[in-house]
């Protein structure tokens, strides 16, 4: 469940969906009463108002607590450090972009092989999102020239044709700087 | 101030609108004020029209210059000429009705004159090509030089418009803000609502006037530099600290999150003054002063350091230790929110509420506002800002804040339109204008976030790729939702009918 929430645009969405609900049912419900219904003033003391207000603000304290340390698993320092504790070799990859294309220094790639991108920009913010062959993002880095690369590591684990686009813009042919990677597997 | 109602009666169709009634003598809080909103909304219907067009550039498959072109010249037109001048000129005349202050004088007219003719140089230079986007993409303007795609005049128009914009937000604005709160004797002709700073609803205005003088100090100074080297009055030798991309960035990023920032804290600040007001019981007090400022300051204490979240992609070239700093504060401004979400909700439940459509509108907006915090504080979180950082969940929460924010400025001015005007609003017409624009903003909302999720990327000129055009039509249609609202509030104004005793409405 984590890697669908953390590793996909939909598991955001379905965790927004999460928050954004439950606060449109109330805030909608208390509204239309107290407006249309009965908007007359509640006989409701105010101790217990501020015994809600603690349980709100703990639930959100908590909740939003939560939610982010679920997350360190997927955050790059950590996924770097697990690659690079790992075993396995990382292969380097050096990308630079420049408007409008992307210079790879090596397309074909391995399942199970951590692969590590290291990317820099030559002449304007750019950025460098590689997308799974069903079209979700994997991963997206941004680049401004003149600071140090952007880098990720990332393991990929199916083979196929994996698009890059850049999602910075960049100028008048930013929609057409793409590139791709080929994974395959060891036996191919 | 009888030559600016005069020019606001014979602006067309616009004029209607926005007139003052003179025989309030409160023309020092009026006229002004009514100039900015009146010119806001010329913007904004500039601003809609080009909103329309970027789907229906994509859907035609005309050529990509249209969309950028469109692209740019709405967020430009949207986010300084409409959304902030609107804000301007409400809060002028909330800061002048509840301190007593007049809007008059130099400053007034410096706000509103570099406002405007920087917005329109930017609209020329847009217009003459150079499509950078709203957020420039420093180096892009000098980069797209060096390519061909625009030439370097433009860019110094560009510049130079740019310039007089943020001076008018960063620094005359805030001058005016900090002159009226601290400075000046109250003038009780002028007084219709006296409040302090101990008030929630001015101690926002305040903490807005600040954080755009301080967060945006750094971004003015490196802006202006760039245009000095840019006229040739410095060597851009002498400036390479300014001309540097990462400076310009960051400088950037600084100051345009805490703007947005900013105007959400004046906007609850203003939701602050407007609800109490609308109370069953007739009380007009909020239910907790203390909580509502508390949230006020928790706004702008997490807000500062938050803009972080704009650079996590690149690591790790920021220092994990600010972007995790970064996702920290952000969520702390959903912290905030949450505090406000309460004093709002147990004011209501407490006291009842006669609703009435400036109310909705102010209400609804913050629905709108609260719905897109929640995605704003997704995407500030690291490990998700991998997934959606560049796509149109990124431009879906800034079109979502924005319009949000807009209804609330909105409802916050049909509120005070009678004292400013003279006329009253029809409620019956409000109600469809709020109804038809929630629809139509939460509708374009969720299809750009959506669509963000899908991972269609943002100012891109080819939704054919990977099926995204499907989140185009959508935002199309509600786009269109959203300007039949906009028609409903403008025939709103036009049927607006006189009444005595204006003043008397907006206490």
């Amino acid at each position: 469940m984590f890697d669908f929430l953390y590793q996909s645009g939909w598991g955001a969405f379905v965790a927004m969906l999460f928050f954004q609900l439950p606060f449109l049912v109330v805030f909608l419900y208390v509204v239309y009463r107290k407006a249309f219904t009965d908007p007359s003033p509640s006989d409701i003391d105010d101790k217990r108002i501020s015994r809600l207000d603690v349980l709100w603000l703990t639930v959100t304290i908590v909740l939003f607590t939560g939610v982010n340390l679920a997350s360190v698993g997927y955050m790059p320092t950590i996924l770097t450090a697990e690659a690079t504790s790992s075993e396995i070799d990382i292969q380097d990859i050096d990308v630079t972009a420049q408007s409008w294309s992307y210079a790879i220094s090596e397309r074909q790639l391995l399942v199970g092989r951590p692969v590590r991108f290291l990317v820099k920009s030559a002449d304007t913010v750019h950025g460098f999102a590689v997308y799974h062959p069903d079209g979700r993002i994997l991963f997206t880095l941004m680049m401004i020239p003149g600071m140090q690369e952007s880098s990720i590591i990332h393991t990929f684990t199916e083979p196929g044709e994996y698009k890059v686009r850049c999602l910075e813009y960049c100028g008048v042919a930013h929609h057409l700087m793409q590139d791709k990677l080929i994974v395959a597997t060891s036996d191919d | 101030m009888s030559n600016i109602a005069t020019y606001i009666q014979r602006t067309p169709l616009f004029g209607s609108m926005f007139r003052i009634d003179k025989s309030t003598g409160l023309e020092d809080i009026n006229a002004w004020p009514s100039l900015m909103i009146m010119t806001s909304f010329i913007w904004l219907a500039v601003a809609g029209w080009l909103g329309m067009v970027m789907p229906v550039t994509q859907i035609l498959g005309m050529q990509s210059n249209w969309f950028y072109m469109a692209l740019t010249a709405h967020g430009a037109a949207l986010a300084f000429p409409f959304l902030f001048q609107l804000m301007v000129g409400i809060s002028l005349h909330r800061a002048g009705s509840c301190l007593g202050k007049p809007v008059t004088g130099i400053i007034s007219a410096l706000i509103y004159c570099f406002m405007n003719l920087g917005a329109l140089l930017l609209t020329v230079a847009i217009l003459g090509g150079l499509n950078i986007s709203y957020a420039v993409m420093y180096p892009l303007p000098v980069v797209g030089v060096e390519l061909g795609q625009w030439s370097m005049d433009v860019v110094i128009l560009g510049f130079t418009g740019l310039a007089l914009v943020l001076v008018s937000v960063i620094l005359l604005y805030p001058i005016q803000v900090i002159r009226m709160l601290f400075f000046g004797s109250a003038q009780e002709e002028l007084l219709l609502m006296p409040r302090t700073l101990r008030d929630p609803s001015m101690l926002g205005m305040a903490m807005a006037a600040f954080v755009l003088l301080v967060m945006g100090t750094p971004i003015l100074t490196v802006a202006g530099t760039v245009l000095l080297g840019l006229y040739g009055i410095v060597p851009m030798a002498a400036i390479s600290w300014a001309t540097e991309p990462a400076v310009f960035q960051f400088a950037f990023w600084m100051f345009a999150h805490n703007l947005m920032e900013a105007m959400a804290i004046m906007v609850v600040s203003a939701l602050y003054g407007t609800l109490p007001l609308y109370l069953a019981d007739g009380t007009k007090k909020l239910y907790s002063d203390r909580l509502a400022n508390l949230a006020l300051w928790i706004l702008l204490i997490t807000s500062v350091t938050s803009f972080f979240h704009h650079f996590f992609t690149m690591f790790p070239a920021l220092p994990s230790t600010l972007a995790y700093h970064g996702n920290i504060m952000s969520f702390g401004t959903g912290l905030g929110a949450a505090v406000t979400i309460f004093t709002v909700l147990a004011t209501i439940w407490k006291h009842g509420i006669r609703p009435g459509a400036a109310l909705m509108a102010v209400l609804m907006g913050f629905v709108l506002y609260i719905l897109d915090g929640v995605s704003a504080i997704i995407t500030s979180n690291v490990a998700w800002s991998f997934q959606l950082h560049g796509t149109m969940w990124a431009g879906g929460h800034t079109m979502a804040v924005l319009a949000a924010m807009s209804l609330m400025w909105i409802g916050v001015l049909c509120h005070h339109y009678p004292v400013m005007t003279g006329r009253k609003l029809s409620d019956k017409l409000g109600y469809y204008f709020v109804a038809l624009y929630t629809v139509g903003a939460m509708g374009s909302a969720f299809a750009m976030l959506a669509g963000g999720a899908a991972g269609m990327p943002r100012r891109f000129a080819d939704w054919n790729q990977e099926g995204w055009m499907i989140y185009g039509v959508l935002i199309l249609i509600f786009g269109l939702i959203i300007t039949a609202s906009l028609l409903v509030f403008a025939y709103q104004l036009l049927k607006s009918e006189d009444i005595p005793d204006a003043v008397d409405t907006v206490t």
